[in-house]
């Protein structure tokens, strides 16, 4: 994006009603063109916002976090240099650089990085921040020639990375990638030495763009894809298994196939990061699971649910998958060797990513291994990713007996040994939580989305109140896997969101949440904040059985009617509060 | 309008946008109120942009008009 495109931006008109979105870019320079650029690719990424950059003091990066209060924003965006640690190492300063002066040069940096990550800790209790980190080349005042690396710049990078590893551990802190900016600016092309001099802003104009580009990227936090579903000859491994036989295919460097081994590498670290992994080839099953048996291959089968093998169209496959997974097209990516297998299950799921696999193409392996990353990439994992294919593999587990028993809910749920705990408590540092609410479909009752600052600010209301509910049975872990947001207004519960994961559908956690509710606040009655969306169809399902009226914004519920019509519940109960 | 004049109105447009065509023509430091020091930065960097020129900032005071920054245009495009 050049200036008068991003200029060009902000001609655009803005749908009405369109939500605030107030950034706050910190910076020790002159923001100019980097805030411009910032507001343009914040608004591309986000058109349906109204995006406002503020600004703070020139020269004053600390102070300028340290001032900030909870009110004045809603996301933090901070770009770091080195004359922010000293100003000996920018170019607007004649402090000296001398060499006495790179021992005093590091100790006030290494000041100024724990001032900064108390500053950052603090204004990330109330907003999340995306950080950058040094962008610009250190100037030329070590006494190493520019080949070498000196003591005093290796302590000065270390530094850094220390201070950015540190505060990267706070969830609410996001860095950018200093690869992925070095793919996008070249180093040699950023430091505008003119108009750092002349204007106090040190960039030039690409490279201001690039990090804004990146910067909107982090505050967007894209959801990320939950499901990858993937051909096996030619993709997972080198080779046609019904031509050359299980010995016969490879994926190692002696064979030339080593990609497919690095394929098969990322894939198990997807899994393992609790991304769901299919198989859905057109192939013998029985060679298919021998060729799965072979003790090399990388892929454990475990990590993979479900195997659809057999010769049906991969559309009809990846349809069996989806409803195992029980979530959309639009979460999955497709991959497959055949162009045409490609095209088939992009027409029948035109929201699914449905990549061709570059077989034979080095390069073209090591670009999809990246652009998997930022398909699949997420800010935190948590507890759940690790359980959820076993929680998935559960529910079919659960499927299968109820068929098999003819379909009685009651015996089956009384035999699961099942246990739900409640946890009322407020901890901003509960992504699960978050991100439930922000990527539930089915059961959400209202499709309400919450930004960073949205849910810090509904968690410091001291009105409100959090309950999440975690589950387990028999057949394992399900984890966390609904969020309840209320407040309670004397005998009455108001509910401002509820949603509860796909995975735990069938066990009637939804009604032991509202009887929790019920009893743990002695109320008369609950509201709901409800809302329909093209998409929550099984929320309206039970309240449309629960209600026995048609649903509207704002319905109630009393708690003799509850008692009425809630069916019998087996659950354990456990009850915790936290934060 | 030439082809240089008309793509010298579309920068000073970006960074005006609440201008018409022809209060651009006539745009002068004093006679918009947006035209500050900052816009006037701004103004540079969409011209080195579009016309692929090195401006000095030092020439900034030279460019005080529509006309003058023109002029400097055409100078120096001439030149590069």
């Amino acid at each position: 994006m050049n200036l008068v495109e991003a200029l060009e931006i902000f001609k655009q008109a803005l749908p009405e009603g369109a939500q605030p979105l107030r950034t706050f870019l910190a910076c020790g320079f002159t923001p100019l063109h980097l805030q411009t650029f910032l507001a343009a690719h914040l608004r591309k990424r986000l058109p349906k916002q109204r995006v406002e950059v503020k600004t703070g003091l020139f020269g004053d990066l600390a102070g300028n976090l340290e001032r900030l209060q909870p009110s004045e924003c809603d996301i933090l965006a901070v770009v770091i240099e080195w004359q922010d640690f000293d100003p000996r190492l920018g170019i607007r300063s004649l402090g000296g650089w001398q060499t006495t002066d790179l021992p005093d040069i590091v100790k006030s940096a290494s000041l100024v990085a724990a001032r900064l990550e108390q500053a950052l800790r603090r204004t990330s209790a109330f907003v999340p921040a995306c950080v950058s980190l040094p962008t610009l080349p250190l100037p030329p005042l070590f006494t190493t020639p520019a080949r070498q690396a000196g003591d005093y710049e290796l302590q000065l990078r270390q530094l850094v990375a220390s201070f950015a590893a540190s505060i990267s551990r706070d969830a609410s802190i996001r860095i950018l990638n200093t690869q992925r900016l070095d793919e996008l600016s070249p180093a040699p092309a950023r430091l505008d030495v003119q108009s750092d001099l002349m204007a106090g802003f040190p960039y030039k104009l690409p490279h201001a763009s690039a990090i804004a580009e990146l910067l909107a990227a982090l505050v967007e936090n894209p959801t990320p894809r939950k499901g990858l579903i993937t051909d096996l000859d030619n993709t997972l491994w080198s080779g046609i298994l019904g031509e050359v036989g299980t010995e016969g295919i490879s994926w190692h460097l002696d064979q030339h196939s080593h990609m497919h081994g690095l394929y098969q590498q990322f894939l198990g670290s997807l899994a393992s990061a609790g991304v769901l992994i299919a198989v859905a080839s057109k192939n013998d099953a029985a060679l298919v699971a021998q060729a799965f048996e072979r003790e090399d291959l990388i892929l454990s089968e475990e990590s993979v649910y479900p195997f659809e093998v057999h010769w049906s169209r991969k559309s009809e496959s990846v349809q069996r998958i989806l409803k195992a997974w029980n979530i959309g097209a639009e979460a999955v990516v497709f991959i497959d060797d055949s162009a045409m297998e490609v095209a088939e299950v992009k027409a029948a799921f035109p929201e699914m990513e449905c990549i061709v696999f570059p077989t034979n193409d080095y390069q073209g392996v090591w670009d999809l291994l990246k652009r998997m990353r930022d398909l699949f990439g997420k800010s935190v994992t948590s507890e759940e990713d690790s359980i959820r294919l076993k929680s998935i593999r559960g529910a079919g587990v659960l499927r299968e007996s109820l068929d098999a028993t003819g379909g009685s809910l009651d015996d089956f749920l009384q035999s699961a040994d099942a246990s739900i705990r409640f946890t009322f408590g407020k901890q901003a540092a509960d992504n699960r939580a978050f991100e439930l609410i922000n990527k539930t479909n089915q059961f959400n009752l209202n499709g309400k989305r919450l930004t960073d600052a949205a849910w810090k600010t509904y968690l410091n209301d001291p009105a409100t109140f959090v309950m999440a509910a975690s589950y387990e049975d028999k057949f394992g872990p399900l984890g966390k896997i609904a969020v309840l947001l209320g407040r309670i207004q004397g005998k009455s519960v108001r509910i401002d969101s509820w949603v509860m994961s796909c995975r735990a559908f069938s066990r009637r956690i939804e009604y032991q949440s509202l009887k929790q509710l019920f009893e743990k606040f002695d109320a008369e009655e609950i509201g709901f904040d409800y809302q329909a969306t093209p998409r929550n169809g099984p929320l309206q399902e039970f309240f449309a059985e629960l209600l026995g009226s048609p649903l509207t914004a704002g319905m109630r519920l009393s708690r003799a009617a509850f008692s009425e019509k809630s069916p019998s519940l087996f659950h354990r109960v456990e009850e915790a509060v936290n934060g | 309008m030439d082809e240089m004049e008309t793509r010298l109105a579309r920068c000073f447009s970006s960074v005006f946008p609440e201008l018409t065509t022809e209060q651009i023509r006539s745009a002068t430091m004093d006679s918009v109120p947006a035209w500050d020091s900052l816009a006037a930065v701004t103004l540079v960097a969409v011209l080195q942009e579009e016309f692929g020129l090195q401006i000095n900032l030092m020439d900034l005071p030279e460019l005080v008009s529509f006309d003058a920054v023109q002029n400097y245009v055409r100078k120096h495009k001439a030149v590069s």
